[in-house]
């Protein structure tokens, strides 16, 4: 009985010290993990805005950019991030989320447009559970900086972006496909065009409200 | 203390080579597979698990006197699950990028069997110091065959090596390689050519 008793007492008080530790460093990191997370997105919105920060910026400086240039406003259950003009008098695009099924599991990106919408400024993946190497290139700079330009018209058959091989480009909508990872680009073709037919939708209808908020 | 150092030395041999916790004793073997198509995720995966090993190694060795022997496996999971959560907060806050792409394998370190196995097969029963070097060298050396198996990999799956391309411009990457079957081929290769050269005592 008594050793049954110490047994428990033991386990009680060495889970008792660990949690109690982990708690204390979890508390000391939050901040830290937090920014780093905010940082992050800050950069993505920024790229995909076309306002990238220098290479080798701090996240310090991405944050003032951030603040500078960029403002979040969310309306109807969407979130928009307005990119302004270096005057901060006009708004020199529009950024908002694209997401949806990958081959693996979800892939979160952002995508950034001209103010009339009728160009992309930028697209990048940032969440995604894509095989590395295949899939998962998704997030390179060559594939992301393939958007970068292409109008946003969509071809006779109401899709946006038709990944082929590459090399094989002949329409204006043609971007090149990753080798090996037809299913991950399958389904981005997919999902980008639903978020950017109903975000341009959106977009259109709510423009003049957007730019008459105070910027 | 001569002696010390001549015992951690046999200890590391061990380790590193004749009870080679991947080549001879087949441990850790899932996240071999997983974590080792480049080498920079792979060699921050092996610095954690040499650090939980070692760590959890001199812990159990510090309480294995008062350890009740009945619930000493509860003990050694709850060591192990403590010292990779301390790495994984301390890789969120400091390595972002690293800990995004090694994703669960970092918890996933809990149920290594390497380290369960340096607990109860080495530090329950051994002083604290030799427990620690136990555990550093099992990580070493695990830490050393994956990041073989990472550098085959990444050469010829991506032609670079820790992310500075290596191959020519015209080098054509073999996709197989950067998937998960890959680690299955080199790791079977790399088993092969060991226990050719296993210690000739094993073979009598």
């Amino acid at each position: 009985m008594k050793k049954r008793l110490f047994s428990i007492a033991f386990m009680f008080v060495i889970t008792l010290v660990c949690t109690g530790i982990l708690m204390g460093l979890s508390r000391m990191s939050a901040e830290r993990i937090e920014l780093a997370r905010q940082a992050r997105m800050q950069r993505l919105v920024l790229s995909v805005l076309d306002m990238p920060p220098a290479a080798g910026a701090t996240d310090r400086d991405v944050s003032r950019r951030y603040d500078e240039s960029v403002r979040k406003t969310e309306k109807d259950g969407r979130t928009i991030y307005l990119g302004l003009s270096p005057d901060r008098k006009s708004i020199a695009g529009y950024a908002f989320e694209v997401s949806g099924p990958g081959f693996w599991g979800p892939i979160h990106g952002m995508m950034g447009v001209s103010p009339d919408l009728g160009r992309v400024l930028g697209v990048a993946f940032y969440d995604h559970q894509e095989t590395p190497g295949l899939g998962g290139r998704i997030d390179e700079p060559w594939f992301r900086r393939q958007f970068a330009g292409k109008l946003l018209a969509p071809g006779a058959d109401g899709v946006f972006f038709h990944f082929v091989a590459p090399g094989m480009h002949e329409r204006p909508t043609d971007v090149d496909a990753i080798t090996g990872a037809t299913e991950t680009t399958r389904r981005l073709s997919r999902f980008l065009n639903t978020d950017i037919t109903d975000t341009l939708q959106w977009l259109k209808t709510n423009k003049e409200a957007l730019a008459a908020a105070p910027l | 203390m001569a002696n010390q150092s001549q015992d951690s030395m046999a200890i590391l041999g061990k380790a590193l080579w004749e009870e080679n916790p991947v080549f001879r004793q087949i441990l850790g073997i899932c996240s071999a597979l997983a974590v080792t198509n480049l080498m920079v995720n792979t060699a921050i995966m092996g610095l954690s698990l040499i650090f939980v090993t070692a760590m959890s190694g001199a812990t159990v060795s510090a309480l294995r006197k008062i350890t009740p022997a009945r619930i000493r496996m509860m003990v050694q999971v709850l060591i192990i699950s403590f010292y990779v959560i301390v790495v994984d907060i301390v890789l969120k806050a400091h390595l972002p990028d690293i800990s995004r792409a090694l994703g669960p394998y970092v918890g996933l370190i809990i149920t290594n069997c390497i380290i369960m196995g340096r607990c109860e097969g080495y530090a329950r029963s051994n002083p604290v110091w030799p427990s620690l070097v136990d555990g550093a060298a099992n990580g070493l050396g695990y830490a050393l065959v994956l990041l073989g198996v990472a550098f085959i990999r990444e050469v010829l799956g991506f032609g670079s090596v820790f992310g500075f391309t290596v191959m020519p411009a015209g080098f054509t990457r073999w996709t197989i390689m950067v998937m998960a079957p890959a680690a299955f081929f080199v790791l079977g290769t790399f088993l092969w050519v060991a226990n050719t050269f296993a210690p000739a005592k094993e073979k009598k």
